[in-house]
Formats: C-alpha cells, sequence, structure tokens
C-alpha cells in the first residue's frame, strides 16, 4: 500500500529524489522573491516611461545600459578565450532574434498592461516546455500535467474572453498618430486585420512571444556553451544588439519629434529598470536555477512575481505608491488603465497554479497501467496510468500513410472525396458567414460540420475494416463497418429526434425567419448533397457487382424498402448490397438532401405565400422520413451485433442441417451457432455426436462441404464420439460435470441401443 | 437412413436436435414465430404483422410479472417526469448548461431501460434465432446507451460553439433549482437502483480522464489527510462523479452569472460538461463496442496464452490454429479452436483433453481436430495404448492422480463393452515417445517469440487501446507453428488450406 501512496504530491518528494530543506534555501528564496518584486516594479513603471518614450528607443536604452554594466562586471573581450569570426555572426543572430523578442514582449505590454503582460509573459521554460509537452505529444506525464496545462489554457482564454478591460475600447479607436513607427503600425495593422480588439490582440501576441522566447533560449544554450557561458553570452549579445538598434534609433530620432520633455528626469527610473529587469533578474535567475534547481526555482519565481504583479496592480495608482512612480504627471487619467478585473484575478490564480503544477519535476514510472485481475476476472488498473502509449509516428508520414490507404479502395475513396467537397462547402460558407457577418451562414456552416462528423466516423470504419487480423480482433477487422452503420444509425436518430423537438416547438410559436439568405446556401448544400448521392448510389451499384463474392448476398432489409419506396427516390435501393458503413453514410447525404429539399419548399413557401407555418411542417415531415429510413439500417445491424442467424441464411442453413444429419454416421448435432460476423464472414460452429466406427476427418469434410454450400465460411466442427464423453467424465473433476457428462453419454448410449435395435 | 424411424420415438427434451422427419422442425423450431413467417405460406400476413409490437408487450409482460422490475419502472416514470420537467426549464432560463446536464438525466433513462433489458435477458432461455442466447442485448443496449449520450454531448457542443458566436441572454431564475433537481434525481437513481450491467461497465472499461484527475487529486489530498484514504482512493463511481462534477459547474455558472452577469460562462460550463460526459462514456462505449466486435477481451489474454501453451503441448498436438475467443455478454466467453495433430494420435481423447484445458476459462467452445493426411490408410483413427497415457499426463490436468486411475478403470468397461470400436493399433509406436520428449524443447524456445510472455499483465495494459497489435500476434502465430516445422514432413499445403476459413 505504501507503494500506491507514494506517488502523491508530497510523499512522493520524499521518496523521489532528494531535495535540500526548505530552510537551507531561505535566503534564496528570500532573493528571488525580491528581486521578483523588483522585476514588477521595474515592468510596471517601464508601462509607465513606454508611454512617453518610443519602443524601439526604449529597447535600445536598456539594451545598451544592460551592455555596459555587464562589459563592467562580465568583462567578456578581456577574459575567456577569444570570440572566432564565425561565432560573431551566431552572436549577431542571436542579438537580432533577442532584440525583436524584446520589442515584441514591450509592445505586448503597452497593449495589454504590465499585470497581464507579467501574467503571460513571465514564465520559465520549463513550465512552457512541459506545456508544450502535454499538448503535442502523446507521453505528457500523467494527468497532473494535463491539469496544468488545461489550467494554464482557461487562464489564457479567461484574459481573452472574461477582461472586459475598458480601457482597451478607448486604445481600439487610437488615433493614426499615435503610430509613430512602421514597426508599431504594422504590429497594429495586423492586431486590426485579425478583426480583434487591441487587448486581446495583446495576449495573442504575447503568448506568440512566449513560446518564441522559450525556443530561442533553448536554441541558444548551444551557443553560449561555444561562447564561455551564458553571462558572456548575455553581455556580447547585448551589446551587438544595442549596436543593431543603433541606426533606427537615429534614423527615428531625426525624423519623428520626440514626446519627452527632459531626458533627464528619465534617468533615474531608466537605470531602475535596467538594473531590475535585465541585470538583477539575470543574475538572480542563474543563481537560483544552480542553487534550487531549475523547476523549484521557475515555481517560486514565477509565484512572487504574479502575487507582486496583482499587489503592484492593486497599489498602482493608489496615492501611497506615487514616490515609487517616476512618472508621476499630475494630469494622468491613467487611473482608469488596465484595472483588476475578476477575469485578470481568475487568470492570475490559474496561472499560479498551472506554473505550480506544471514545473513539479515529472514523476518516471507510475505509468504502469494493468496491475492484476481481480479473482471474477475484472481488471485492476493502476489509477495513475495513461493506458495509451503509442509510439509516436510523425505526423506527415502518418497522413501520408492513411491517405494513401484511403485513395486505395473505393469506398473510402468515395467517402474520402465526398468529405473533402463537403468541407469545401462549409468552409466557403462559414468564411462568407463571417465576412458577411450573417449568423444564419455561420450557423448553418457548423451544422454542415457536425454532419461532417458522420463522414469521418464511416471514412475511418472504411479505413479499420480492411486492417488485418490480430490478436485481439481475431476475425479481423470487417465488424468495425457494421458498428460504425449502427452509429451512423444512432446518429441519424438523434438528428430526427432534435428536429422533430425544434419543429414541435416552433409549430406551437412559428419565429420570423429571414429567407433572403437561405435560398442560395440551401441549393448550394442540395447540389453538394446530390453529387454525394450520385457518387454513393453509384457505389452501392458497384459495390453489389463486387458482393458476389461473398455467396449468398440477399437483401439485408425486410420492412426498409416499403418506407424507401415510400418517399419516391430512385436511390431507394440503396440498402442492397452496400455494406452498413456504406449504408450508414449514404442515408445521411440522403437526411442531409431532404433537409435542403425541405428548406427550399418551406423558403418559396414563406417568400410566396407568407405561410410561416410551413417550415416546421417541412422539418416535421423531414424528420418523419429520417427516422423511417434509418429503422431498416438499424434493425439489420442489430441483427449483426446480436449474432443472429442470418436472415438470408436461414432457410439455407436449415437444410443445411438437416443434410448434416443425413451424412452416414452422424448421429446428431447439438448447439448449432451460426452468425454473420461482417459484410463477408459467416461463421459457425456446430458439435456433431458420430458412431464410433466413422471416421472422424471424414464427416468433418463433408459437414464443411455442406455448411459452405449454405454460406458459412468460417466453420468449427467439433466431432465428438461415445469415446470424448468417457475422456471427459474422466477428466472432469467436478460433480456437475461429471452429472452432465454422463447425461449426455446416456443419451448417446440411447442412440445405440436404437441403432442396435435395427 | 434406416435410423431415422427407429429415433423418431424419443423424448424431445433432451438438448440435442435429434433427426427428425420434416413435419417435426415445426414443432421443435417454432418458438418464435420467424419459422412461420419465413418458412411458412401458411399465416402470410397475420403473423408479421402482430410479431412486433405484439410481442414487445408479451415481453413487457413478462419483465413486468417480476416483482424487482417495477421498482425500476417507477424509477422510469420519475425519471421521464423529471426529464420533461428539466427540458421545460432549460426552455425557459435559455442555458445550454442545464441542457447538457439534462442529458445526464436521459441517459439515466436509457440506463434504467437497459436495466430492465437485463432483467429481461436473465428470464430468456436461447431460442434458435439467437443461438448464443440474449445476453449481448445487454451489451448493446449499454452500448447504444452510452453512444447516444455521446452523440447529445456532440450536439451540446455544437450549439455551444454557435452560442459562441452570438451569447444569449441567460436567465438563472430556474437554473439553481432545475441543477438540484436533476443531482438529486440523479443520485437516487444511481445510487437505489442495483445496475447490474453499467455496474460491471464501469468497473471493468478502463478509468475515464475524469476518474484519473479525481484519483490523482484525492491521492494528494490523502497524502494531507490520511484518514480521507478509505473514502477517496476506492475508484469513484464514474456516474456519480459526472452528476456531482456537472452539478458543480453549474453552481459556478449560476454564481457567475448572478454576480457579474456572465453570460459567457454559461456556454463554457456546457461546453465543460459535454466534454466530460464523452470522457464518462467513452471508455465504456469502447469495452462494449468490443465486445460487439467479438474482439478477445484484453484481460484474459494472459489466461488464455497460458492454457494455450498447455494445449499446444499435449500429446500429438502439433499446432493450435484459427483460435477465435470472444466474449458473449458480460463476462462468459465463448471460442473455436483448431487443432492439429499427429496423424497416430486418437482424436477423442487429444478433443477431450483440449476441452478439458480450456473449458475453465471458455464456456461456449468449439474445438476442430484436424488431421493431415488422414485418407492413407495404415494408421487412421487409432487409439492410444493405456501404457502411453502415463497417469501424469491426467494429474497435470485435474491436480490429483486418483480420478486418473478411476477413469482409466472406467474407460476400460465400454471398450470392452462395445463391438463398435476400432481394432487397437499396433502397440509398437516408435515415434510416440520421441513426440512426448521434444515438444519441451520446442515450447522454450517459442517462449522468447511472445512479447507479453513476461506474466501476462504488462503486455496486456500496453495493448488496451485500440491499436493494431499485429506484431505480437505474429510472435504468436509464429510460436504455436514452430511445432508443424519440425513435425510437418508429410503435410500436404492443399489440404491445410482446405481447412483455413
Amino acid at each position: 500500500m505504501d507503494d500506491k501512496y507514494s506517488s502523491n504530491v508530497i510523499s512522493g518528494g520524499k521518496l523521489g529524489r532528494v531535495e535540500v530543506p526548505n530552510a537551507r534555501l531561505t535566503r534564496y528564496i528570500v532573493l528571488l522573491l525580491l528581486t521578483k518584486m523588483l522585476k514588477a516594479l521595474g515592468i510596471f513603471e517601464s508601462y509607465d516611461l513606454l508611454k512617453v518614450v518610443h519602443i524601439v528607443q526604449f529597447v535600445f536604452i536598456l539594451k545598451l545600459g544592460c551592455a555596459v554594466i555587464l562589459l563592467f562586471f562580465q568583462k567578456p573581450f578581456s577574459t575567456g578565450k577569444m570570440v572566432a569570426k564565425r561565432q560573431w555572426i551566431k552572436i549577431l543572430k542571436h542579438a537580432v532574434i533577442s532584440s525583436i523578442i524584446s520589442l515584441l514582449g514591450f509592445f505586448g505590454l503597452t497593449l495589454c498592461g504590465p499585470l497581464r503582460t507579467l501574467l503571460l509573459f513571465e514564465h520559465s521554460d520549463v513550465v512552457v516546455i512541459s506545456l508544450l509537452s502535454v499538448l503535442f505529444t502523446s507521453s505528457g506525464g500523467g494527468p497532473s500535467k494535463t491539469r496544468g496545462a488545461a489550467f494554464f489554457i482557461i487562464a489564457v482564454i479567461c484574459l481573452l474572453l472574461f477582461d472586459n478591460d475598458d480601457l482597451m475600447a478607448k486604445m481600439a479607436e487610437h488615433p493614426e498618430g499615435h503610430h509613430d513607427s512602421a514597426l508599431t503600425h504594422a504590429l497594429y495593422t495586423g492586431i486590426a486585420f485579425l478583426g480583434v480588439a487591441d487587448h486581446k490582440g495583446g495576449v495573442v501576441l504575447l503568448v506568440l512571444a512566449l513560446c518564441l522566447k522559450v525556443a530561442f533560449s533553448t536554441h541558444s544554450r548551444k551557443l553560449s556553451v561555444e561562447i564561455g557561458g551564458a553571462k558572456r553570452l548575455y553581455a556580447l549579445s547585448s551589446l551587438v544588439s544595442a549596436m543593431v538598434l543603433l541606426p533606427w534609433v537615429t534614423v527615428l530620432s531625426a525624423t519623428t519629434e520626440s514626446k519627452v520633455e527632459s531626458w533627464s528626469g528619465l534617468i533615474m527610473p531608466f537605470v531602475m529598470i535596467i538594473f531590475s529587469v535585465m541585470i538583477l533578474d539575470f543574475y538572480v535567475e542563474s543563481i537560483c536555477t544552480a542553487k534550487l534547481e531549475a523547476p523549484r526555482s521557475a515555481r517560486y519565481g514565477s509565484i512572487f512575481l504574479f502575487l507582486s504583479g496583482l499587489l503592484l496592480a492593486n497599489f498602482w495608482t493608489h496615492p501611497l505608491t506615487d514616490q515609487l512612480r517616476a512618472m508621476s504627471k499630475p494630469g494622468q487619467q491613467a487611473s482608469t488603465e488596465h484595472v483588476l478585473s475578476g477575469g485578470v484575478l481568475v487568470s492570475a490564480c490559474f496561472f499560479i497554479l498551472s506554473d505550480s503544477i506544471l514545473s513539479s519535476p515529472s514523476k518516471k514510472g507510475q505509468k504502469g497501467t494493468l496491475v492484476g485481475y481481480s479473482p471474477e476476472g475484472i481488471p485492476l488498473y493502476n489509477l495513475m496510468g495513461d493506458a495509451l502509449q503509442h509510439s509516436s509516428q510523425s505526423l506527415p508520414r502518418f497522413i501520408k500513410d492513411s491517405l494513401k490507404q484511403i485513395l486505395e479502395e473505393y469506398d473510402s475513396r468515395q467517402i474520402f472525396y465526398f468529405l473533402c467537397l463537403n468541407l469545401a462547402f462549409t468552409f466557403v460558407e462559414l468564411f462568407y458567414g463571417v465576412w458577411t457577418n450573417s449568423l444564419g451562414l455561420i450557423s448553418d456552416g457548423f451544422h454542415m460540420l457536425f454532419d461532417c462528423s458522420a463522414l469521418v466516423l464511416g471514412l475511418f470504419a472504411a479505413l479499420m475494416t480492411r486492417w488485418k487480423a490480430t490478436r485481439i480482433y481475431s476475425y479481423g477487422y470487417g465488424r468495425v463497418e457494421i458498428l460504425s452503420g449502427f452509429i451512423n444509425g444512432l446518429f441519424l436518430m438523434v438528428i430526427a429526434f432534435f428536429v422533430f423537438v425544434e419543429s414541435i416547438s416552433r409549430l406551437i410559436d412559428p419565429p420570423n425567419i429571414n429567407t433572403v439568405m437561405l435560398a442560395p446556401v440551401s441549393v448550394g448544400g442540395l447540389i453538394v448533397n446530390l453529387v454525394g448521392i450520385c457518387a454513393f448510389s453509384h457505389a452501392h451499384s458497384h459495390g453489389a457487382s463486387k458482393g458476389s463474392c461473398s455467396g449468398h448476398e440477399h437483401g439485408h432489409s425486410h420492412g426498409g424498402h416499403g418506407h424507401s419506396h415510400g418517399h419516391g427516390h430512385s436511390h431507394s435501393p440503396g440498402g442492397r448490397g452496400m455494406n452498413a458503413n456504406m449504408r450508414g453514410v449514404f442515408l445521411h447525404v440522403l437526411a442531409d438532401t431532404l433537409g435542403s429539399v425541405g428548406v427550399i419548399i418551406s423558403t418559396v413557401l414563406i417568400s410566396q405565400f407568407g405561410w410561416l407555418i410551413a417550415d416546421p411542417i417541412c422539418s416535421l415531415f423531414i424528420a418523419t422520413l429520417i427516422f423511417l429510413s434509418v429503422i431498416p439500417l438499424l434493425k439489420d445491424a442489430c441483427e449483426v451485433l446480436l449474432l443472429r442467424i442470418p436472415p438470408e441464411h436461414e432457410k439455407d442453413l436449415n437444410f443445411a442441417l438437416e443434410k448434416v444429419q443425413k451424412i452416414e454416421g452422424v448421429l446428431s448435432y447439438r448447439d448449432p451457432h451460426f452468425w454473420r460476423h461482417s459484410a463477408n464472414v459467416v461463421a459457425g460452429t456446430v458439435h456433431l455426436q458420430i458412431m464410433s466406427d466413422v471416421v472422424e476427418q471424414r464427416v468433418i469434410q463433408q459437414v464443411t462441404a455442406v455448411l459452405k454450400d449454405a454460406g458459412v465460411n468460417n466453420l468449427t466442427v467439433q466431432v465428438e464420439k461415445e469415446a470424448y464423453f468417457q475422456h471427459m467424465s474422466g477428466l472432469s473433476t467436478g460433480f456437475h460435470e461429471v452429472l452432465a457428462m454422463t447425461q449426455q453419454m446416456e443419451s448417446m448410449k440411447y442412440y445405440k441401443d436404437g441403432t442396435c435395435i435395427m | 437412413m434406416v435410423a431415422v424411424d427407429v429415433i423418431n420415438f424419443q423424448d424431445s427434451d433432451t438438448p440435442l436436435h435429434r433427426k427428425k422427419q420434416e413435419t417435426d422442425t415445426y414443432v421443435l423450431w417454432s418458438g418464435p414465430p420467424w419459422t412461420l413467417t419465413e418458412q411458412g405460406t401458411i399465416h402470410p400476413f397475420r403473423k408479421t404483422h402482430k410479431s412486433f409490437l405484439g410481442k414487445f408487450v408479451q415481453e413487457f409482460n413478462l419483465v413486468a410479472s417480476d416483482r424487482r422490475s417495477w421498482k425500476i419502472l417507477l424509477f422510469g416514470v420519475m425519471n421521464v417526469i423529471c426529464t420533461a420537467c428539466l427540458l421545460m426549464w432549460c426552455n425557459s432560463t435559455n442555458s445550454m448548461a442545464l441542457t447538457a446536464y439534462t442529458y445526464l438525466t436521459i441517459f439515466d433513462l436509457f440506463s434504467l431501460i437497459t436495466c430492465l433489458m437485463s432483467s429481461w435477458v436473465t428470464m430468456k432461455k436461447p431460442s434458435q434465432l439467437f443461438s448464443f442466447g440474449f445476453e449481448r442485448f445487454e451489451v448493446l443496449a449499454v452500448f447504444a446507451s452510452t453512444v447516444l449520450v455521446q452523440l447529445g454531448a456532440l450536439f451540446i457542443l455544437k450549439e455551444s460553439v454557435e452560442r459562441f458566436v452570438e451569447q444569449p441572454e441567460v436567465h438563472t431564475g430556474r437554473l439553481l433549482v432545475g441543477t438540484f433537481v436533476a443531482l438529486f434525481f440523479n443520485l437516487l437513481t444511481l445510487l437505489s437502483v442495483k445496475n447490474k450491467p453499467f455496474v460491471y461497465v464501469s468497473e471493468a472499461a478502463s478509468t475515464s480522464w475524469l476518474q484519473e484527475h479525481v484519483a490523482d487529486l484525492s491521492r494528494s489530498l490523502c497524502g494531507i489527510v490520511p484518514a480521507l484514504s478509505s473514502f477517496l482512493l476506492p475508484r469513484m463511481n464514474p456516474f456519480v462523479l459526472i452528476n456531482l462534477a456537472g452539478a458543480f459547474a453549474l453552481g459556478i455558472t449560476y454564481m457567475l452569472i448572478e454576480i457579474n452577469n456572465y453570460n459567457a460562462v454559461d456556454t463554457a460550463s456546457a461546453v465543460a460538461i459535454a466534454l466530460m460526459t464523452f470522457g464518462t462514456m467513452y471508455p465504456m462505449s469502447v469495452y462494449s463496442g468490443k465486445v460487439l466486435l467479438q474482439t478477445t477481451p484484453s484481460h484474459v489474454i494472459g489466461q488464455l496464452d497460458k492454457l494455450l501453451r498447455e494445449v499446444s503441448t499435449l500429446d500429438g498436438v502439433l499446432e493450435v490454429r484459427n483460435e477465435h475467443f470472444w466474449t458473449v455478454g458480460f463476462g462468459s466467453l465463448a471460442g473455436s479452436v483448431h487443432v492439429r495433430i499427429r496423424r497416430d494420435a486418437n482424436e477423442q481423447m487429444v478433443l477431450a483433453h483440449v476441452t478439458n484445458r480450456l473449458h475453465t476459462l471458455v464456456s461456449t467452445l468449439t474445438v476442430q481436430i484436424f488431421k493431415d493426411d488422414w485418407t492413407r490408410p495404415s494408421l487412421v483413427s487409432g487409439v492410444l495404448p493405456a501404457a502411453t497415457l502415463s497417469a501424469s499426463d491426467y494429474g497435470g490436468a485435474s491436480g490429483f492422480l486418483p480420478p486418473a486411475s478411476s477413469k482409466q478403470a472406467e474407460e476400460l468397461d465400454p471398450l470392452t463393452s462395445t463391438p463398435t470400436k476400432p481394432s487397437s493399433p499396433p502397440p509398437e509406436f516408435a515415434f510416440n515417445t520421441p513426440g512426448k520428449n521434444i515438444q519441451p524443447v520446442v515450447l522454450p524456445s517459442t517462449h522468447q517469440h511472445r512479447p507479453y510472455n513476461l506474466g501476462g499483465g504488462l503486455g496486456v495494459g500496453a495493448g488496451l487501446g485500440m491499436g493494431a497489435r499485429l506484431p505480437s500476434v505474429q510472435g504468436y502465430r509464429t510460436s504455436f507453428s514452430a511445432a508443424p516445422h519440425r513435425y510437418g514432413s508429410n503435410l500436404l499445403p492443399s489440404q491445410t488450406s482446405q481447412y483455413r476459413p
């Protein structure tokens, strides 16, 4: 039991790697706390500074100051080995990318405000890497990591959706003069093109910048080793990036007039920002990573940072902190800027949670899934395990392989092409709907997507059907097709039910329908679906011609034809010769077609005569039709799934069994089981009792031949003689078995006596 | 052919299907009306018409005659009323989350129907049409209800996506009332009705992600408060879990809408409930779907392999092939297997031994004995002399020796009494003894072919998903076909292929 408990967070740490007790690390933690508080302060101040200083100038000053201080401390030129020319190029690249990232980050800061920037941008690499590994690989590391990732996503969504930042509405109507550089202008237009508010654009931008930052820092690790330490690289890189930014800054300051009244007043805040954001944070981070280990320092660091950010956000506009603020302007209306909203609070909580979960070290070796079996044979699972541990295959290769497989076979190819057509139509519709801002179109597009899921299911089933038999699927995967047909049938039932309910509620209270957009869309849908119907009805004739190989292929459905003929469709014999999967897909397409036809009819009726009632009546009618047309499919699929004797072979099988009894030497048979396994496998088992002097193999051969004529192509015959029962009664030790065996033996003897009389 | 007349006077109660005259078939096989509708030109129309509704009423009466099902019916009626109420409230509050939660109530209705069906199944005997019995109806009902709920959740997802585009106002008036009514009824139904099939499936299926997360959380909670371990650590009932989680989500929705008027929370929690529904139902539908697909349940593969290995070491057995094992209902295994034996082995003896071994696990078993080249007259269907059947052979199977000796005595008696026994084969089986000795040598080498000989458990666990397990099969096939390479010099390829399906 101890082992079972060991995986919890608390004791797992004790049993796993040995961590240094907190007491010895207190000073580092305090140091981290102080640093993070200063950093938050610096970020808040830089937000205020960025209102007056241009962003490129700001970044340039930061880089330059940082470079000067680091040159003083690190002495990268005088110490260490010489930097080669090739390495200078690499450092240049590094510098360019790092300045781009800091530009993006600070631009996000101007958009989102300091608190949101802190929440979004200041995650350590450990957190982001484990987040990405949860999201994009199957082996994330247990449910807790998944939870952390979910929290992270929820937090971002909270910031995106539930954070009604009032200021942003104000910022959204920014005057054109606000864009004082090409860079910011390009970013603004990019965000405006996305069609979101600036604040949300900032959130997206910051998330992207975060990913970029993490990728960049992981990538530059190799370079830092090459150069000789991360600190040296940092010093050189900030110097180079300051040099890179220099021409831009000079051009900028030459062309635009600055908003800054006096640069001298800004020296102190700049020094403060450079010290807290660029230098101190870097050094303390590296010390703590060494002393506390990366996960722990990441966890503490992000928690401290977020908490101090929250505190500062609360008090930043408060008079108490006015002396802290370098940019105390009397007439500032900033009190409404980026206020704390409920959404931000919730997302901060989620961020703190997700950071602490994601940065905790993953415990390996807990992935055992099956621990054993209970006496009843019920498997006992380890609750921690993630059972699906597949060896990962590269995605493009997988897509390529499955595409090839899809296009090999006729059925799956048809479904695939139709799916593509349907999806194309859907996306055109959705796009047009978004463009024209028409809700009807968008919802119809989602409806089409919903329908596409049935097609996807059919496609998967058609693909799986051809897989080879395995140990678990000993008969092969042919049955998947029937199951998919069944699910599709259920799907149609659900659709019919919803349409029915909807139309009933509309019958009671017919709403006004805007028919302007409806007609062209439904005509388009009708055309697409008609194409599908043509394709699939062709498929069924194809299937029928091919189906002759599976022996006696009588029609599946008996009751269904009446219904399908009822609504006068020329494709109604679609049930014949097609497998259940294709029938399901076909019925789906048929239902969609009916829907389009119904919409067209009701549109005409409404626009011509103003009969609002026509719409619900049409949908009622359609729902009934769908329902009736699905019943035969469901019935057939159920019969197969329930292992009923295949109805089309029933008579043949009876005759065959009678014939079997007439075979020379056969006394009787018992337990005859015949069932359809899949479209072309009819399996059967039968036990035969034969006389003792008959050769078993001959009987087996004859029986197999007879039953093969009746359509059974996977047969197992157990041939029992009297000796078998004697052996069995000898072998079986239980009382009941002996009793049963002796009874059977008795009955056999009885026979023998009967024959003996003759 | 003369025997036909003689046998007809026997009583028709025995399970064996006797030889009978043509008229007799109608009497024996007339249980369900299919024979009459199919074969009979006698009642062409009336019977088909009546069969569906009339049969339904008849079966319903059969179920309703049992007093235990009254309770289920009562709960069903209550559930219908409750669902109708909830649907009305969903309409009036315009809340998607409550609708998603109501679908769980509808699912309870399905599970009650499944429960009724399972009590019906226990009353029915296997019929001619459904020769395996009616247990699969239960499985199908479980599968259908889980799939239906998932489709409902899919519908919710679709609607929610549409709502994200334009969020309508949600009225909170009946939201909390609806939540508590639904929660109360769901929990009442879950805890007071003993739902055998769903309990089984929820225990046997793999854990849902919801369960995993709750287990993970409660583990860390138990690390702090160990007293809770008896309550939190066992596997949670997934239905109770999803009901509680859904109610929790609805509570948060209510709070946020009341306080801040965040209407989008409703849609978000609808999505959350739909996802939880997916997570809870998916493992169950996979489990029941696998039963419906006639697959070998992965938890018995280890045991089956052990048995099949034992079978392949039996005296005279060359190869085990075409093995199909699958579950009929929840639990009972059925299967068929082809066993290829040596030409000189006794078929009935091998059959008895194979059946005896496998019968412990597989209740409905059919074994086809296959012999190469049986037309060659020399060694046809010989009984092995009693000496070659050493006592250890039996003792290994049944566990103790006395029955074996008694069995031999028993066996001798009919041997002498029946004149139809073939003459005993020549006692000098030169290659009989080597066969016994070599067999153990063959098998250890085959052990290494198997990927899952490490005690079954781990190998099986890895294959829990739907993924193809091709490599293991090949390992398996090669392991059993190792024997024929040794013995199969006289194997005719045409004949082997004939018996393959």
